[in-house]
């Protein structure tokens, strides 16, 4: 059964033609049915008139059959007593009735006893059929008293003419018996004494097959009652005469059968439906004239709708046998009407699987399947264009994501990556972490030593992506190149921002802090433009004052100013972009600088406030604070702790000349004194020599108006480490270090007169170190002692 | 600073000897100008030659350049160590021919 309903479900064309057989089904039982209840009536009507027409028929025929009985024996009669002293004419009445009426049984003109005196005590002119012809004889005679007779002696009684109840008569000279019934009338003379009976017989078996022989149905007969409900015509011949109509219900009580009888034996006439022998029937009953007979014509009901039935039963099975030859077809025109649906999937399972280009079948239909079929191609040309798009456009944005990594890479590159540590540098410990918030970002640090000094940067430019990252490399390289040639960080950032800003056609800027420790001193010089200012975490935690100047990138004119600060040992220079302040957690709550504070305080209190300690600490605190919240900012922090000791001093000397190359002997003297005091050989003290003459010489020259005199002041230290010579004047601002590098592979044609003295300060010394501090110029040389 | 010029073997002998620094530069300088201005190859006699700065190796370069223009040589000869060092620092140590 559930495979039987699995099976409909799957086939539309199934389940639709069973709804349309259903419905026509339906409609059929529906009309049919109607139409067959009414026709039942029809039929039934039809059933009724035909059985009246019938039995008034057969009713007219035997009233017409005992009319002419009545006739002829009301002629014979006026015969018989016109002529009743001629007693052989008896004879040929007699014969002349039945001549005349050959379907009567018999007849007999019967006298009292003795009427004819000559003639004896019976005389009874009988006439009766023998085979093919009549026969008249003496009817009477010892063996047939006849006085006795039911047709004899009734006329007396009754005093009219009458027809008898159904009896047997007897014909002795044949033996034959036969059930007649009579129709008596009496013979009257002159004097109106009764002196004989005429009496005509009618065949009961006859008359049964005259009624009988038109039968409206097969199964119909026909019944005839006397007066007193004898029957005198039944197809069972043994209740002739022997029952009447209400024998039967003597023993089980019919009031249907009773009221017949009575309605009947009334002289009624009707139909009446009833059950007989079980078996519905309609009777039709009407009297006989005047006779006091009856007769009724019992139809069974199966007859009559016997045609009917088989009518119904013949279309009941037309419809049904139409209902599956319908199913059938139905079912098969539906399957090829939905073909072409098919069709359809199949193809779409084919472009489903991934052959876009399959063939969509062309049907020229212009009906719903003709419709989906061109939806369907519409969509199929649709996809495969799609397809193509995005093909191309997620190649696009592979390549772009590979760029971008690739740019990622490269911005990477650009910072530094190697910190010094208190493991492999004297001066300055240093730890930076960037994270950019997407693959490239705006932010930016930078440092880097030149000549005893640390240079660097940390900068935030506005936006993030790739405008940004593209803006943050322009700085970070211009920072590099400006910063090759200026020591001071205001001029370094005023340079800076003329360059950006004259380049800067989208309108960016970055927030800016440059700053330049001098190592051997401490000392921090730095120019800050909006950004946030560092902390220092060393004696406490506190924030290192800026100027507020506007950031890089807005107005090419703008002076940026300069800031100073001492860097004590031990201390932190903590740097950071806004991504650390901003970051938001969320519910974009945002960090804040309190808890930055609270962080350096805490690492501080821990004595953890070395560079990379710091930066851990802060970078797990952060984490911790934005949770799983998108970071909305590029975080940056760098961490510069200055780490250098003042070494002891072990010696120290100063010499003082005037601007005066003449001098230089004096001077190189100085110098072979101190080297030798340090401790440098006959080798090394002449490169320092020359080293320091280079120097002097290059104020003594530059440093002062040509033509006014001015002092230059060369003092030497040493420690167990290094000597240093610091070299100070007081002339114009100076700075050596800034003079661009001489080339030495240069061939001889080539090479330049001047340069020279830079690339000997260089290369003989260790570091060269220029400061302006209170309007002098200093600048120290330094060479390790080995 | 002591500089001597003579005429060797069909050569121009330049002898220094003792310091050559800025301040003895100048006078050295004057003293060397006929080699500016000989047709002959140059011979730079640094043997006693104890020192010598950026301000005399100018003096070295000018003799160089104007020698080559006429298509002779400079050569040095007898550098001690110290002095070469200057001379390799500075890259003059590839311009000129040693003896």
């Amino acid at each position: 059964m559930k495979k039987f309903l699995a099976y409909i479900r799957s086939k539309l064309s199934v389940r639709v033609s069973i709804w349309v057989v259903f419905f026509a089904a339906i409609i059929f039982t529906v009309a049919l049915g109607f139409l067959f209840y009414e026709s039942r009536d029809a039929v039934r009507e039809e059933a009724i008139g035909k059985a009246t027409r019938i039995l008034d028929n057969t009713s007219l025929q035997v009233e017409s059959i005992m009319n002419r009985v009545e006739v002829a024996s009301n002629l014979n009669k006026w015969l018989v007593e016109r002529h009743l002293n001629q007693p052989d004419s008896m004879f040929v009445y007699s014969r002349s009735i039945l001549l005349n009426n050959p379907d009567f049984y018999n007849a007999s003109i019967a006298f009292e006893p003795y009427h004819f005196k000559e003639k004896g005590r019976y005389f009874s002119a009988y006439t009766k059929h023998i085979g093919d012809s009549i026969r008249t004889i003496q009817g009477g005679s010892d063996n047939y008293q006849y006085f006795y007779a039911d047709w004899y002696l009734m006329p007396f009684l009754l005093d009219k003419p009458s027809w008898t109840e159904p009896y047997m008569d007897l014909d002795v000279a044949t033996d034959t018996r036969e059930m007649v019934t009579s129709y008596c009338q009496a013979i009257n003379d002159q004097q109106g004494r009764k002196v004989g009976v005429i009496n005509i017989s009618l065949s009961i078996t006859w008359l049964s097959q005259t009624i009988s022989a038109t039968k409206p149905y097969p199964n119909s007969y026909s019944i005839m009652i006397g007066r007193g409900g004898t029957y005198f015509v039944h197809p069972d011949p043994e209740k002739i005469t022997r029952q009447s109509i209400f024998t039967q219900t003597l023993e089980h009580p019919d009031p249907e059968l009773t009221d017949l009888g009575h309605a009947m034996t009334r002289g009624e006439q009707g139909m009446k439906s009833m059950k007989l022998n079980g078996k519905k029937c309609y009777v039709f009953y009407k009297p006989l004239g005047k006779t006091g007979c009856s007769m009724a014509i019992v139809c069974p009901e199966s007859d009559i709708f016997r045609g009917f039935n088989r009518l119904q039963n013949s279309v009941r099975i037309i419809v049904f046998v139409g209902l599956l030859l319908m199913l059938f077809f139905f079912i098969r025109i539906i399957t090829f009407e939905l073909h072409p649906l098919r069709k359809l999937a199949d193809e779409a399972e084919t472009i489903a699987s991934g052959q876009f280009n399959a063939q969509l079948p062309d049907f020229k239909r212009v009906d719903e399947i003709g419709q989906l079929s061109h939806s369907f191609g519409n969509m199929q040309h649709s996809l495969v264009r799609y397809i193509e798009e995005l093909k191309s456009t997620t190649a696009q944005k592979a390549s772009i994501e590979s760029d971008l990594r690739i740019a990622s890479g490269i911005q990477k590159g650009m910072l530094p990556d190697k910190f010094p540590t208190k493991t492999d540098c004297d001066d300055v410990q240093i730890y930076a972490s960037l994270t950019p918030a997407k693959d490239v970002g705006g932010d930016l640090f930078d440092f880097y030593f030149r000549d005893e000094k640390l240079f660097f940067c940390i900068g935030d430019v506005s936006g993030k992506g790739v405008p940004a990252s593209l803006f943050m490399a322009v700085t970070r390289s211009t920072f590099r190149t400006v910063s090759a040639h200026e020591s001071m960080p205001d001029r370094i950032m005023t340079i800076m921002n003329k360059t950006i800003a004259d380049m800067n056609k989208n309108n960016m800027f970055v927030t800016l802090f440059v700053g330049v420790l001098d190592l051997p001193t401490g000392r921090l010089h730095y120019s800050n433009a909006g950004h946030d200012a560092p902390l220092l975490v060393g004696a406490g935690v506190g924030e290192l004052p800026c100027d507020p100047n506007i950031p890089v990138g807005f107005m090419p004119d703008w002076k940026y100013t300069l800031q100073e600060a001492q860097i004590f040992t031990g201390t932190t220079i903590f740097l950071f972009t806004d991504g650390l302040t901003e970051a938001m957690d969320a519910e974009k709550n945002q960090f804040q600088m309190e808890r930055v504070n609270e962080v350096a305080a805490k690492a501080l209190s821990q004595q953890q406030q070395e560079p990379q300690q710091l930066i851990d600490k802060m970078t797990e605190t952060v984490h911790h604070f934005v949770g799983d919240a998108e970071q909305s900012d590029d975080l940056t922090m760098m961490g510069i702790q200055y780490i250098r000791q003042q070494d002891n001093i072990k010696m120290q000397k100063r010499l003082v000349l005037s601007n005066d190359v003449q001098e230089v002997p004096q001077l190189n003297d100085f110098v072979d004194d101190v080297c030798q005091t340090a401790g440098f050989d006959e080798m090394q003290t002449m490169q320092i020599k020359v080293a320091v003459e280079e120097a002097v010489v290059n104020v003594m020259k530059y440093a002062y108006p040509a033509g006014q005199k001015g002092d230059i002041t060369i003092e030497a230290a040493s420690n167990d480490v290094r000597l240093k010579f610091t070299i100070i004047d007081s002339g114009m601002p100076f700075d050596p270090t800034v003079q661009s590098e001489v080339d030495t592979t240069l061939s001889a044609d080539e090479r330049k007169i001047g340069g020279l003295g830079i690339h000997i300060m260089r290369q003989n010394m260790d570091s060269i170190n220029y400061e302006r501090i209170d309007n002098l110029n200093v600048l120290t040389l330094r060479k390790r002692i080995v | 600073m002591k500089t001597t010029i003579k005429e060797q073997d069909g050569k121009m002998v330049a002898i220094l000897e003792g310091t050559l620094d800025t301040a003895a530069a100048a006078e050295t300088e004057k003293a060397m100008s006929p080699l500016n201005s000989t047709d002959k190859d140059v011979i730079l006699d640094c043997t006693d030659l104890a020192y010598i700065s950026s301000a005399g190796l100018r003096i070295f370069l000018g003799i160089l350049q104007s020698a080559r223009g006429k298509g002779h040589h400079v050569y040095i000869k007898g550098l001690n160590d110290s002095v070469r060092s200057v001379f390799t620092i500075t890259g003059f140590s590839n311009i000129f021919e040693f003896l």
